[in-house]
Formats: C-alpha cells, sequence, structure tokens
C-alpha cells in the first residue's frame, strides 16, 4: 500500500450524447480500450465507461455515461444529464441530419445540466473525407457561436478522440481552479478525493497518523 | 730457513747464526727487558755490572712478593665472594623450597579458577542465546504496546501491522522450533502469540468497526483496507466490519438521495428532482437515474475497501453488502413510485413508467442482486403493470358504457352498418400505447395482456350489440368492426395469435353473409325449385320452370350487382365484399352447372338441349368472375 486507496484526486462525471449512429459509443471505447469497435451494437439506455487521466499532474477519473441515440430511449438519458461536469456532443460528418439536429441537443443540454457544465462539440467519421457533408468551417462556426469547444474526430483511427476527452478534462478542471464549480456539493460533477486519509472521523484524533501514512 | 744438514755438523756455527740472525731491534722482549734493565741499571760499572746477577733477582723476588701480596687479597676477596654465593645458594634453595610448596597450594586455587571462568564463558554465551531467543521468540515492550493501545482507544498504527506481522512469523517459526525438539517451549509460545494474535485481531476489528461506522465520506482509508485485508482470516469479524461498513453506507446513500430528491445541487442546481413531480416520467426516470449513477459508485467504494482480501470468494458477501447498502433507499423511492402509480389516470404514462421501471429493473439488478431492492422493484413492477392495465380497463369500460344506461354495451349500430365511433376510440387508445416506445426486451406477454384489455371487451360489446340485428345486417356490422380492429392490429408486433382469432371470427361471417346470399340469389332466380328437383336425380325440369329461370338469369347476367343484397355493399372492406360476391355465385355457377349437364344428360330425354341455354356453364362463370 503505498499510494493509499485512490489512485486518484478528482471524478468527472461525463455525458455523451448525440443522434443515432454517429459514433457515441466507439468513441467511449476508443477513449477507454484503445481501439476501435466494429459492429457496435445500439446501446440500450445507457452505459459507462471509466478512465483515469492526468491533468496538470493532478490524477482524475472519469466517469463517462454513454447515452442511446434512439428517440424511444430519450425519456431514460435525459435523466443522465443531472449534474454532468462534461458533456460530448456529438454529430457525424458524413450526415446532416445529425448535424442539424446539434440545436436541439443544445438545448436539452443547456436545460437539463449547471451552467458551468463544459461542452465540447466533435464532429466524428473525420476519416470519411470522401463522403462529408458539413465542412469544418461551418461546424467551428457553431460552435463558437455557441461557445462550444469544437474538434473533428475519428473514433475509427482515434484521431483528436483523446484530445477532446482530456481538452474537456482541462477545462473543467480550470473551472475548479477558478473557483466555479464547487466540490463541495454531491451533485457539481465533480468529487474531490484528498489524498490523505484524514476526512473520515477516526483519523482525526490521530494527527500523528497522516505522517504514518505514506501516501 | 737453514738447511738442516748443514748446522747439524756445526753446533757452534749453528749457535753463531742464530746470534748472527737474531734481529734485535725487532725482538720485543728483549727489547723491553732491556728498556726495563734500563731503568735500574743507570751506571754500568763493574760494581754494578757483578751485582747486576743479584739484583735482578732481587727485583725479581720483590716482584713475587708484590705478586703473592696482591693474589692474598684477590684471594680472600674470592673467598667472600663465594661464601656469599653459597649463602645466596642457600636462600635460592629455600625460595624455591617455598615455590614449590605455595604452588602446590595453589594449584586447586587456580584449577577453581580456570573452572569458574570456563563456567562464567558458557554462561555469557547462553545469556546471549537466550536474549536472541527472546528478542526473536518474544514482544519487545514496545512492541506489545503498539499491539495492544499504550491508552484505551489507541488509534491503529502502521507499526501495528508490522508487529502483527512479527507475531505471526514467531508464530510460524515456532514450528522450526519444534522440529528442532524443543516442543514444550515452542508449543508454549505459540500458544502465547495465539493469545497475541487474538487480541490484536480483536482490537484491530473493534478498530475497523468503529472506523466503518463513522466513514460518511466515500473515504477509506489505506489502514482500513489493510485492516481488512487481516481480518479477512477471521470471517466472522469480517463479516460484522462489512455488515457495519454496509449499514454505514446505507443511511449516508439514503441522506445522499433525499438530499437529491428535495435540495438538489448547490444553489438548486441541478433541481431537486422533486421538482420534476408534475412530469411522473421524468420524475421517475430521474430517481432511477440518480440511483444508477450511485450505485456502481457505491460497489467500487466496497471493492476498495476489500482491495487486499484475497483469501476467500467474496462475491457472495459483496453482493449482500451492496444489497444492504441500496436497501435503505427502498422506502423512499416506493412511496414516491408509488404515489404516481396511485395519482396517475393517464394509460399512455402509466405504461411508458413500467416500461421505466422494466428497463431500471433490468439495469439494477445487473448491479445489486437480492436485497429489499430487488423485491422492491419487483413490487413497483408489478403494481405499475396493474396500474396501466386497470387504468386502461377504466378507460375502456367508460367509452364502452352508454351515457344514458348504465350497462355495457355500444352505441347502437346505424343504418350504414360502419362500427360506432367508441370502436375507433378504443382501437386509437390501444395504438397509441402500443407506439410508445419500449426500451426492453420481452414484452410479448405485456402487449398480449393490452390487447386483451381492449379487444376483449370490445369484442363482447360489439357482439352484443349486433345480436340485436337481422342476420345479414349482423354479419355485415360484425365484419365492419372486426376490418377495424385488424387493420389496426396488423401495423403492430405480436398480433399474431389475435390477429388469426379475429380473421377466424371473420371468416365465420363471410360464410354467414355468403350462404344469406347466395339463398337470396336462388330465391330471385326462381331456382328454389328446380334445385329441389336437381336433388331427386329421377324427377324431370319442367321446361317453363326452366325458362323462367333462364330469363332471370339472363337479366341477372347482364346486371350482377343488382341482385347483390344492400348490405354487401356497407361492407367495409373490398376484400370482404368480392369474397362475398364470388362465394356466393360460385354457388350459382355450380347449380348453373349441374341444370346444364342434367339437361344435356340423354337419359333425361329432353329434345333439342341447346335451345334452354343461351351461354355455357363456362360462359357463366367467366361473366360473373370477371
Amino acid at each position: 500500500m503505498s499510494s493509499g486507496p485512490y489512485n486518484y484526486n478528482y471524478i468527472f462525471k461525463y455525458i455523451i450524447i448525440g443522434d443515432m449512429g454517429v459514433g457515441k459509443s466507439c468513441l467511449l471505447h476508443q477513449f477507454t480500450e484503445k481501439k476501435f469497435m466494429a459492429n457496435c451494437p445500439h446501446t440500450i439506455g445507457v452505459e459507462f465507461g471509466t478512465r483515469i487521466i492526468e491533468v496538470a499532474d493532478k490524477k482524475i477519473k472519469l466517469q463517462i455515461w454513454d447515452t442511446a441515440g434512439q428517440e424511444r430511449f430519450r425519456a431514460v438519458t435525459r435523466s443522465y444529464y443531472r449534474g454532468a461536469a462534461g458533456a460530448l456532443m456529438v454529430y457525424d460528418i458524413t450526415r446532416r441530419s445529425t448535424y442539424n439536429h446539434l440545436s436541439s441537443w443544445l438545448t436539452d443540454t443547456r436545460n437539463l445540466t449547471n451552467p458551468n457544465t463544459v461542452i465540447f462539440l466533435i464532429g466524428n467519421k473525420s476519416d470519411l473525407e470522401s463522403t462529408r457533408e458539413v465542412t469544418y468551417e461551418e461546424a467551428k462556426q457553431f460552435a463558437d457561436e455557441n461557445g462550444l469547444m469544437f474538434a473533428e474526430a475519428s473514433a475509427m483511427n482515434g484521431q483528436n478522440v483523446e484530445e477532446a476527452f482530456l481538452e474537456t478534462a482541462r477545462k473543467i478542471y480550470q473551472n475548479i481552479q477558478e473557483g466555479r464549480l464547487d466540490l463541495n456539493a454531491s451533485e457539481s460533477g465533480v468529487q474531490h478525493r484528498p489524498s490523505q486519509p484524514g476526512r473520515t472521523s477516526l483519523t482525526s484524533d490521530t494527527p500523528n497518523n497522516k505522517d504514518q501514512c505514506s501516501c | 730457513m737453514k738447511e738442516p744438514a748443514t748446522s747439524e755438523n756445526d753446533p757452534i756455527q749453528k749457535r753463531l747464526n742464530k746470534i748472527l740472525e737474531t734481529r734485535l731491534d725487532t725482538d720485543k722482549d728483549t727489547l723491553e727487558a732491556l728498556s726495563d734493565l734500563s731503568t735500574f741499571f743507570t751506571e754500568n760499572t763493574l760494581q754494578t755490572r757483578r751485582n747486576l746477577r743479584s739484583q735482578i733477582e732481587k727485583r725479581s723476588v720483590a716482584i713475587n712478593e708484590n705478586f703473592l701480596e696482591s693474589f692474598r687479597e684477590v684471594k680472600l676477596s674470592l673467598d667472600s665472594i663465594c661464601n656469599e654465593i653459597d649463602a645466596m645458594a642457600k636462600s635460592v634453595n629455600s625460595m624455591k623450597e617455598n615455590l614449590r610448596s605455595s604452588q602446590a597450594l595453589t594449584h586447586d586455587l587456580i584449577q577453581q579458577t580456570n573452572s569458574l571462568q570456563a563456567e562464567s564463558n558458557k554462561l555469557q554465551i547462553d545469556q546471549q542465546i537466550a536474549g536472541a531467543f527472546l528478542s526473536r521468540f518474544q514482544l519487545s515492550v514496545a512492541e506489545h504496546q503498539t499491539l495492544y493501545g499504550a491508552v484505551k482507544d489507541a488509534p491503529i498504527t502502521p507499526d501495528f501491522f508490522t508487529v502483527l506481522d512479527r507475531v505471526q512469523s514467531i508464530h510460524a517459526d515456532c514450528r522450526i522450533l519444534m522440529q528442532s525438539g524443543y516442543q514444550t517451549a515452542a508449543l508454549d509460545i505459540m500458544e502465547e502469540m495465539t493469545l497475541h494474535q487474538e487480541g490484536a485481531l480483536e482490537r484491530l476489528y473493534r478498530w475497523t468497526q468503529s472506523h466503518c461506522r463513522n466513514i460518511d465520506s466515500h473515504d477509506v482509508g489505506s489502514l482500513v483496507v489493510q485492516a481488512m485485508s487481516r481480518l479477512q482470516d477471521r470471517p466472522v469479524l469480517f463479516k460484522y466490519v462489512i455488515d457495519e461498513y454496509a449499514t454505514a453506507r446505507r443511511s449516508v446513500l439514503v441522506r445522499s438521495f433525499i438530499d437529491a430528491l428535495t435540495v438538489g445541487g448547490p444553489g438548486g442546481n441541478p433541481k431537486p428532482i422533486e421538482m420534476h413531480a408534475h412530469d411522473p416520467k421524468r420524475y421517475i426516470g430521474d430517481m432511477f437515474a440518480w440511483l444508477h449513477q450511485a450505485i456502481p459508485t457505491e460497489k467500487e467504494n466496497l471493492l476498495l475497501l476489500i482491495k487486499l482480501c484475497d483469501k476467500n470468494d467474496l462475491s457472495e458477501q459483496i453482493q449482500n453488502a451492496l444489497a444492504n447498502i441500496a436497501d435503505g433507499v427502498c422506502h423512499p423511492l416506493k412511496i414516491r413510485v408509488e404515489t404516481i402509480l396511485n395519482s396517475e389516470k393517464d394509460t399512455i404514462i402509466l405504461f411508458a413508467i413500467s416500461n421505466l421501471l422494466r428497463f431500471y429493473q433490468n439495469i439494477i439488478n445487473y448491479v445489486v442482486k437480492g436485497g429489499n431492492l430487488e423485491q422492491c422493484l419487483i413490487e413497483l413492477r408489478g403494481h405499475s403493470e396493474q396500474s396501466y392495465l386497470n387504468a386502461l380497463s377504466a378507460q375502456v369500460r367508460s367509452i364502452l358504457q352508454r351515457p344514458t344506461t348504465q350497462s355495457m354495451g355500444l352505441d347502437p349500430p346505424q343504418r350504414d352498418l360502419v362500427p360506432p365511433p367508441s370502436v375507433g376510440k378504443l382501437l386509437n387508445i390501444l395504438k397509441e400505447i402500443l407506439s410508445v416506445a419500449s426500451m426492453v426486451e420481452g414484452r410479448q406477454s405485456d402487449i398480449t395482456k393490452i390487447v386483451s384489455c381492449v379487444i376483449d371487451p370490445l369484442l363482447q360489446s360489439v357482439t352484443e350489440s349486433a345480436s340485436h340485428l337481422p342476420t345479414i345486417d349482423m354479419a355485415v356490422y360484425m365484419l365492419n368492426c372486426l376490418y377495424h380492429m385488424q387493420t389496426t392490429l396488423a401495423m403492430f408486433e405480436f398480433m399474431d395469435e389475435r390477429m388469426e382469432r379475429l380473421q377466424a371470427q371473420s371468416d365465420a361471417q363471410i360464410d354467414t353473409l355468403t350462404s344469406e346470399q347466395a339463398s337470396s340469389l336462388v330465391a330471385n332466380l326462381n331456382l328454389g325449385p328446380i334445385y329441389t328437383i336437381l336433388q331427386n336425380s329421377q324427377a324431370r325440369i319442367e321446361a317453363n320452370l326452366l325458362k323462367i329461370f333462364m330469363n332471370k338469369m339472363d337479366a341477372f347476367l347482364e346486371m350482377p350487382d343488382v341482385l347483390l343484397l344492400p348490405q354487401i355493399n356497407l361492407l367495409l372492406s373490398s376484400t370482404h365484399r368480392s369474397t362475398v360476391q364470388k362465394r356466393s355465385f360460385n354457388v350459382i355457377i355450380t347449380i348453373y352447372k349441374q341444370i346444364y349437364e342434367r339437361i344435356h344428360d340423354p337419359e333425361s330425354g329432353y329434345e333439342s338441349p341447346e335451345s334452354f341455354f343461351s351461354k355455357t356453364p363456362e360462359q357463366v362463370a367467366e361473366l360473373l368472375s370477371g
């Protein structure tokens, strides 16, 4: 036990949203497993993935809720926006309709999350340049107008996938540093894990304990 | 030097030679003698020369007397020395004697001393060994204190585990000790160590338990994790600690759940879940989503707590503990969901909620098995199913109830025999319910239940109101209603069995209608008497009957629709219409063919049978089915 029971300092909650078939689950899979998942089945309701990353020398555990894009699950997936620290909003650059629905996704997100939720727009399938229907510039403009972070990514070859998740985390961390997120609140989408076991009530009456615990 | 031969010959010469050869200046003795002589022979006179000899002798005597004198003294000195040496020898001898006796005296003492010294050395070694043994096989005072705590309720420190390890290794070493033949000591130490171990684990257990009891944040200290790994050898204590932990987490979970429901996030963002209580789907969905997200975190924390416990299969304990942790939320959850289920009247919403419940039941059972939560979800789901079925039945009842009377029944059929509006209404409700997106597999039984809930009473009412009608009207009315149902249900899954039943009922009505239409045709074409005769192979068909029939038949073939029952045109389904028409016409075609064959049969004895018929049966068939 050299590093204490936790090997991370924070937990950030993310949600991934967007139309059916834009590659939400594949992005998550690429991010957590670093592999492309071909023939990915439709998500039923909500799936869950985690990965520990590092931002500013702090270990952060990302708890990612991957929602189903199908309309029939909308009632279920809406409940998961609650308390998300980051929202990855995905469309498919080869299907214009998925881009056109972004504003409704954005409305949902704004209504259901708190104002500090970091929203990152991802144009997925950037590897399919030949069948592109949405230009980078157009989407970039949409993102700028709505104050979203933006990147085109490919769950297929992994391009920009890591960056999107990490950039979002950096932004959230920055919000924490600037005091815009209240860590003590249970539903800010962020949980702090102090490295010293100093918060449990018993250890508090043994001040010398902290030195002996190699954390 | 000298030739012996010559010297022998002449002694004088020899002597002479000798003198001649004597070199005075080199003969020391002579020189000395001469120099000495010169000291006293100062005057070379005759006298003196005569006296020389005596003088020399005198001198010699004097010298010898001197010698004597001197030697006497020497002798005296030597004598005294000799005496002294004698005395010394004597005293040495006596000393020697003394020594010998004292040596004899001290010999025992020395021996004793030596043996004592050897013994002392041995004892020293023994002491070292004993010391090493003790430090190896016994706990030091400090260790003892670490193990039992210096004061009451002293906290556990990392050193505690080091000492506990030592106790265990001592215990293990005792086996070697025993093999080496020190059974008694080994057994004693083993027993002692066992007592220490039990005492320490007991203390550790109390500490861990109270630690877990007071755990309210998510954090589990590394010491607790370590403690759990030590306690895994004591399943009973281990279980108690896990129980304590689960109980503590249970109340934390309930508290956070209630907070999420009533307080929400900081500054009301996100809003408390109960803010959406007016929107039952959202409200219930939010509650379950919250649980779905909270429970995996609990599981993770629990797994963290027992991270170092690798000796036993703990999966069952984990399941039990998780079930225990999740128990607490059942009550607030159940109350809220039941309130919604009891107050909501909208069938569609209730059905959606039931779907939602089933969806989450699957998801949550995946994480938490057993316990109250599973039971609670089963009950809630049962309740929700009952609720929407009840709501649906109530809705069906209210639509089927005639406003004027209290009895069940539909509006009486109108003259156009179309299904009454209530049928459409009910089927629309059914359509709406069936269109509610389902999130779960295996809903066939639900749908069957829902369909029965609507269609069964509907069919009953339709049949009842149809029963007051004349046969043909009844059949048409029934067919129209059945058709409406069939077309609605055909759009959905899992309807095969129901469709088959409806089809069977339709077929029965079509049969009725066909036979009514055929009878009507037979009557209108005056076929009645001819047909009776046809049944009797001997009888002969009268020519005028045939003529009347043929006239009517020709007119009928001109405009077949004229003889159709007016109600047939009220059939909504063109398939039904054409089926009835075709089948009833087929009856006529068959009869026509029989007549034609009978007349043309030579045995019947008609002359020029051709004169009766303007058309062959084939032509008739073509005209009627065209």
